[in-house]
């Protein structure tokens, strides 16, 4: 048996639990820069603000209804995410942090121990919002996809009280019928709109096609995704698990830039964040993208791609904001007003498997890059960085609607009335 | 002849210390003071109405979550919005405070409460702490 735990509107829920004032008003969050929304709260929902929209859009609304309005959090977020995990881990041996709000969980000869998946789902939920006041749903399906379904079920479809179980194949099909092709784990926009053309438009509709079809008009995945649909579990736990295959760090600018040594210093910085994430699941990078670009509603619009090819594959800070160095002179032109820079690792190679190069020095160099993680970790991230990333501020986020952060700074701690 | 294997120390790295095979990691106080660390959060008293259990004005509160208050606990709530500091008085319904000048409030329907977690500890900073002056002010 699978499990999937999800957050309720997670960065919306957070800002909720260390701000009484706002438990029962409709708060939503924005995106870097502010510029989108990225969480709408239930009460909100109920409102109709919709998400995924740019914040200047609907002001209106939102002043209209009262809405909360909060910059992401990230600090908050990832120390609650971190309790919320430590929660879960406590009701399962196998457990795979998918996301900053999402867990599986996987039950392996659990039938005899564990006889009424309902009501260990509604367990889980009490503990949850009693130790960190986040709301979330459970769902248990017999495959990993069919988890994810009963998940979205206990959080988006009437009926549920927060937990849905499909123990047996039988009790996939009502749960299917109600969602959409897209909502299914693993179909994109893209499937989603050729199915449709197919007529094919309910997850229980996708269930019923024949795998071997499936695999001839898409691919092998699709067609895993129809089997898992149907109970036939073809993601072991082991794949469920994989590590990424690309790591992006990208951002808008705060502000246009035309500067070449702040494009150098955003792109070092994203440079720096990629290789941190690299290192969080064991990856090195064969292959580094930097790109930059002006917005395309600029009548000039330029953007340039370079890739990058290691080597020999690495994680190393240093190494990574060298390459960006290097490339750097293909992408900046002077006279562009700089909209959107990034930097991605588009090929992956484990930290375990390596293939040895004869004559190239390896200089990842990993003690050095252990010591590096230690200290931002005790200190706070950025608390030690490479000199390029550099102290400019004038890209770094527009967060004009951030809440303190009440657990990782001492400045921030809640106040409470005696 | 018995030989008693032991290395000749090189002067300069001296005598190891007799006693580093009792070495052990310092006290934490995280450890004495929190039971439950995803469950518990620090804050900070603001007022006086606590002062006859031992709360004073700017004092650290420790708040678990995972315990269920008992009657006559020191509990945080969210009482209409914010966060307060009282003693539950679980049979009538009432919050109590730790001093003469304050009166019991009694919860109503109308009002909006939950019970945030118990306080199971608080630190006097009988110096001042730099790093919660922001908070002091």
């Amino acid at each position: 048996m699978y499990g999937l735990v999800d957050a309720t509107s997670f960065y919306a829920s957070a800002e909720k639990v260390f701000d009484p004032s706002i438990r029962n008003k409709p708060v939503v969050v924005l995106t870097n820069n502010d510029g989108c929304i990225c969480a709408v709260c239930p009460i909100a929902k109920k409102l109709g603000i919709p998400k995924f929209i740019p914040y200047f859009q609907i002001k209106d609304l939102l002043h209209k209804h009262g809405v909360v309005i909060r910059s992401s959090n990230y600090e908050l977020y990832a120390d609650l995410s971190e309790r919320m995990m430590n929660v879960i881990s406590r009701y399962g041996d196998n457990q795979h942090i998918y996301s900053i709000d999402e867990s599986f969980l996987y039950f392996d000869n659990y039938q005899n121990v564990i006889t009424n998946w309902y009501e260990y789902g509604h367990q889980i939920r009490t503990a949850i919002w009693q130790e960190t006041r986040l709301p979330v749903g459970v769902g248990f399906g017999i495959t990993a996809t069919l988890a994810k379904a009963a998940n979205h079920a206990s959080k988006k479809l009437s009926g549920f009280d927060g937990v849905a179980v499909i123990d047996t194949i039988e009790r996939a099909a009502p749960i299917l019928q109600r969602m959409k092709t897209s909502e299914v784990w693993g179909i994109g926009s893209q499937i989603a709109k050729k199915l449709a053309m197919q007529n094919i438009h309910t997850a229980l509709e996708l269930a019923k096609q024949d795998p071997k079809a499936i695999r001839q008009q898409f691919s092998v995945v699709t067609e895993r995704t129809v089997k898992e649909l149907n109970g036939i579990s073809c993601l072991s736990w082991d794949e469920v698990k994989a590590p990424k295959q690309q790591i992006f760090s990208t951002r808008s600018f705060g502000q246009r830039i035309s500067d070449h040594s702040v494009l150098h210093a955003a792109l070092s910085c994203h440079a720096s964040i990629v290789a941190k994430k690299l290192r969080q699941q064991a990856s090195q990078v064969k292959k580094l993208m930097v790109f930059a670009s002006s917005s395309p509603h600029d009548d000039y619009y330029y953007k340039q791609a370079i890739v990058y090819p290691f080597a020999i594959p690495t994680d190393n800070t240093s190494q990574l904001a060298q390459a960006v160095s290097w490339v750097l002179p293909q992408i900046y032109q002077s006279g562009v007003n700089f909209y959107r820079c990034g930097v991605g690792a588009i090929e992956l190679a484990s930290e375990h498997f390596q293939q040895r190069d004869l004559f190239d020095v390896d200089n990842s160099n990993p003690a050095l890059m252990r010591c590096f993680d230690g200290i931002n970790k005790r200190y706070g991230s950025g608390a030690i960085n490479i000199a390029r990333a550099g102290q400019t501020e004038k890209w770094a986020m527009r967060r004009h609607f951030l809440s303190p952060q009440y657990t990782t700074n001492w400045r921030d701690i809640p106040k409470i009335s005696c | 002849m018995n030989v008693i294997p032991i290395y000749i120390e090189a002067g300069i790295s001296g005598f190891e210390s007799p006693a580093a095979e009792y070495k052990e990691l310092g006290l934490s106080l995280d450890q004495l003071l929190i039971r439950h660390p995803n469950a518990t959060f620090i804050g900070q008293a603001s007022g006086v109405s606590m002062q006859g259990v031992g709360i004073f004005d700017g004092d650290l509160l420790i708040v678990d979550r995972a315990l269920t208050a008992r009657n006559g606990d020191v509990i945080v709530a969210n009482y209409n919005g914010c966060f307060v500091c009282k003693i539950i008085d679980k049979h009538q319904a009432r919050l109590l405070s730790a001093s003469k000048h304050h009166k019991p409030v009694t919860i109503s329907p109308d009002d909006e409460f939950q019970l945030e977690g118990v306080v199971t500890r608080s630190i006097r900073l009988h110096h001042p702490a730099p790093e919660l002056k922001a908070c002091m002010a």
